[in-house]
């Protein structure tokens, strides 16, 4: 079930009723166990066979790992786990793709082999799911956590709801050691735990959902030529959208699991303030970059085998890194271009080491890196690469053919609101949501409150789903 | 935070809270969330009050510009229709169509005459065949169709509520129970809750400057009134308001002005080729299954008329579309007793008494003409 929904409502009450009932920890552990699995299976119930395959499967092999005396056991402990995860979201999230693209190149090479159409579905969420028992079995096989206890701890840190489908991404070490002991949240946690709730839902069905999506959408969904300012509009609409509906779901998120008393992890650091591309992933979507980091970029050498090696790395993780995202090339382009641009900065880094921007220049440089990443936003966005095209010439003005798409409405909409949101971002670059709630006037705190869920009542979502759940 | 020193730039102490993202290569702590001091006892309660009295507020707001709680017309609501054919009702009478479908045809009236309530698939500017696409290749559904026929939306196969087939068949356990929630708890109570009166919508249709060199076009307004069960009457404002009846027909009129976006005659015509192509495709599959199939074409008026006679010449749609398929017909202008001087407030609807009356009329012929009520083909089924 969604966030953003009644069914979710009627559930997380009942939850939290349940957990905090008279109860001993284990019986509140089921429960909570028993509440995530009716939340995933309330999309499709028969997937969450997928999700106790992954979460056995982790299971044996950290199990297995910690038993092998051998180096080579070991190995294919960690294999078994690596090609089982990575088997499951081959299967459903890659095999279309790749049987496509095995057809296109048979093509190019004048055979005429016409592709079967599978109609796979695609489970919500596999890609978090996978990702976190991935990691479970990486870190024991790194010798960096110890496998959990107990069979029920390490189910409940796989499928916990809060971040079972679309993260933050945890790792053992952050959620198995909060489920060893009795937990419940103070009474003003879960207050603030519902003030967190009701911001992220804001972002997603206020912001998102009502106001930018549908900017993007006439532009990127339609077949008129987009302009300068359209095009620029659209896109500039969709990085908004993105960051209200992923950000939108890790504070709901992190809202839900402080009401039951544990804590998560920051997702989002108020990216649009990023000065250069190293600090842009430092502030978005934080668990995954991490993750591709750590599991990911390290073992491939990372910076530790010459530059060569290294800019390699780089650009193999954040081409990887955009696969993750969709089965479309459209996806390796947006990888392969902040995997440039990373690449880029670290060399202009290098060769400018004793350069001191002043306040003025770093302005200027996050500036720069906005204007960037929207850039990779077109091919995020676009749903064919004749599309992104369009929109790219667009932005670059040279569509000769366009004509006015947007409203003045939409105009408006976009400079009001993403331009709200990136001085908001330069604002809190240094700060913490909570330091800045800390330091304000509770009536003031309260309006804010009051105010929000109020435009999320009037908003009348529509239930959307949030657009990482198709990754 | 300054902005002037290179460490800020690349260290990691610039980040007020420590993620995973500076800690690399390590197993990751324990996060800790810190609670900002406030009087969370007091600011809990008193933001809930200030909430009640904003939706107080916009639900008086509301009920003051006549609007009345009603049940929201989703595809939620379409599907919970939608499966009655495949739970027993495979045999029934289902109306498609457009708008005129769904707000002309009462229910209530049907059953009382026909003794059985129809299934209501009928949804506003969409053309039915996308509708009919899915009846045509159910299996269970084996009883009567009647398909309504606007000619701008059936013609050009416009689809603005195309997607309710597709959700009923992928619609998950948990928008399932939003939907039972939402009509049991929040629709009956509430007026405001009308997607014409979301905070988008009301925003986006205040008189904003107009983009040189675009248009400004009203969205179509709240034209109807829908039960649990789909049965829809155009809403009593449309009738009883002059001033939204007049802006209700200044909508329609944008319709009626040439556009950039118009297709070409020549497009046109390959259009209604097309659509009627496809209507003789579903109706040869669902009269192959033994289905009755009926066209209707219901009344309209004004320029609305004025406009679908000139864009949508009777001969080359209606009459090109019952030879191409082969399945009878009803159309408003060939029956007195459905072409009276009825009250179509904006043109396109009939009022809801008005619609009461239609209905029987239009029940009386169709029971007389094409499905009679004790029919052995549909018993024999």
């Amino acid at each position: 079930m969604v966030f953003n929904s009644l069914t979710f409502v009627v559930f997380f009450a009942c939850v939290l009723v349940l957990h905090n009932l008279p109860l001993s920890w284990t019986t509140k552990k089921i429960n909570l166990l028993i509440a995530s699995y009716l939340f995933y299976s309330a999309w499709n119930p028969p997937f969450v066979i997928l999700l106790w395959v992954s979460t056995v499967v982790d299971w044996y092999a950290a199990q297995g790992l910690v038993k092998a005396r051998r180096e080579s056991a070991r190995h294919a402990w960690m294999l078994l786990s690596v090609v089982a995860n990575l088997g499951l979201l081959g299967y459903f999230k890659y095999g279309q793709f790749l049987v496509d693209n095995f057809g296109a190149l048979m093509g190019t090479l004048g055979i005429a082999w016409q592709p079967a159409h599978y109609d796979i579905v695609l489970p919500v969420g596999i890609s978090f799911y996978t990702f976190a028992t991935m990691s479970y079995t990486l870190d024991v096989y790194l010798r960096r956590a110890q496998p959990a206890n107990n069979l029920l701890d390490y189910a409940l840190f796989v499928t916990f709801f809060p971040h079972l489908v679309a993260g933050p991404i945890m790792r053992p070490t952050e959620l198995v050691p909060q489920f060893e002991q009795p937990r419940k949240a103070s009474a003003d946690q879960l207050r603030f735990g519902l003030a967190l709730m009701t911001l992220g839902l804001f972002n997603k069905i206020v912001i998102a959902d009502s106001f930018l999506s549908r900017v993007a959408e006439r532009v990127y969904d339609g077949d008129k030529i987009p302009g300068m300012l359209d095009a620029w509009a659209a896109t500039l609409a969709f990085s908004g959208q993105i960051f209200c509906d992923f950000a939108g779901y890790s504070t709901t998120a992190i809202g839900a699991a402080l009401c039951l008393g544990f804590a998560m992890p920051d997702n989002f650091r108020f990216p649009y303030a990023a000065i250069g591309f190293s600090d842009f992933w430092r502030r978005w979507h934080i668990t995954l970059s991490s993750w591709l980091r750590d599991y990911l970029y390290i073992p491939l050498g990372g910076n530790r085998h010459g530059e060569r090696r290294t800019y390699a790395a780089l650009m193999a993780t954040m081409l990887l890194g955009g696969l993750w995202h969709g089965a479309s090339w459209t996806f390796v382009v947006w990888g392969g271009l902040h995997g440039l641009y990373l690449a880029v900065e670290r060399l202009v880094r290098t060769r400018f080491a004793a350069y001191r921007p002043g306040p003025a220049m770093l302005v200027a440089l996050g500036l720069l890196t906005f204007a960037l990443v929207n850039i990779t936003w077109v091919f995020f966005r676009a749903r064919t690469f004749d599309k992104a095209w369009s929109v790219l010439r667009g932005m670059l003005g040279t569509n000769t053919a366009s004509r006015p798409i947007l409203p003045m409405f939409g105009l408006l909409t976009v400079a009001v609101i993403v331009g709200g949101m990136v001085l908001t971002h330069w604002y809190m670059r240094g700060r913490t949501l909570e330091s800045v709630v800390a330091r304000a006037h509770p009536a003031a705190v309260c309006a804010v409150w009051a105010l929000l869920a109020f435009a999320i009542v009037i908003a009348q979502g529509s239930g959307a789903a949030f657009i990482y759940f198709q990754f | 935070m300054s902005l002037d020193s290179r460490t800020q730039i690349d260290g990691a102490d610039r980040y007020a809270r420590q993620t995973a993202a500076d800690r690399p290569g390590v197993a990751q702590p324990v996060p800790v969330r810190p609670l900002p001091a406030q009087p969370w006892n007091r600011i809990l309660p008193f933001a809930i009050v200030l909430f009640a009295l904003l939706l107080a507020a916009w639900e008086w707001h509301w009920r003051a510009f006549g609007a009345t709680p009603g049940i929201r017309n989703t595809d939620g609501l379409w599907a919970i229709q939608r499966r009655r054919i495949d739970h027993g009702e495979g045999n029934a009478t289902v109306l498609t169509g457009a708008s005129r479908v769904y707000f002309d045809v009462q229910l209530p009236v049907w059953e009382k005459l026909a003794g059985t309530r129809p299934i209501q698939l009928a949804y506003e500017g969409t053309t039915p065949l996308v509708y009919l696409d899915d009846l045509a290749a159910d299996a269970n559904f084996t009883g009567r169709v009647l398909i309504g026929v606007a000619p701008d939306v059936f013609f050009t196969g416009f689809a603005y509520r195309g997607t309710a087939a597709k959700y009923t068949h992928k619609e998950s356990p948990s928008q399932r129970i939003g939907q039972w929630l939402s009509m049991r708890f929040i629709e009956p109570y509430f007026a405001f809750y009308d997607p014409d009166y979301a905070l988008e919508t009301v925003l986006a249709r205040q008189a904003w400057p107009q983009r040189p060199g675009r248009p400004d076009r009203l969205d179509v307004r709240k034209l109807a009134q829908t039960a649990a069960d789909r049965d829809t009457h155009l809403w009593g404002k449309v009738d009883t308001d002059p001033a939204y009846r007049a802006l209700a027909r200044s909508i329609w009129h944008q319709e009626f002005q040439p556009s950039e976006d118009d297709p070409p005659p020549e497009k046109l015509k390959q259009m209604i080729a097309d659509e009627i192509a496809r209507a003789a495709k579903d109706v040869a599959a669902l009269r192959a299954r033994g289905v009755q199939v009926l066209f209707v074409r219901p009344p309209s008026d004004g320029e609305y008329l004025e406009f679908e006679n000139k864009l949508f010449p009777r001969a080359q749609t209606w009459d090109a579309l019952l030879a191409a398929t082969g399945a009878p017909g009803i159309h408003f202008q060939d029956y007195p007793e459905l072409n009276q001087n009825w009250n179509l407030p904006e043109w396109s609807h009939l009022a809801q008494a008005d619609a009461e009356c239609y209905t029987a009329a239009l029940y009386t012929i169709i029971e007389r003409d094409f499905w009679p009520k004790h029919d052995p083909r549909q018993t024999k089924r």
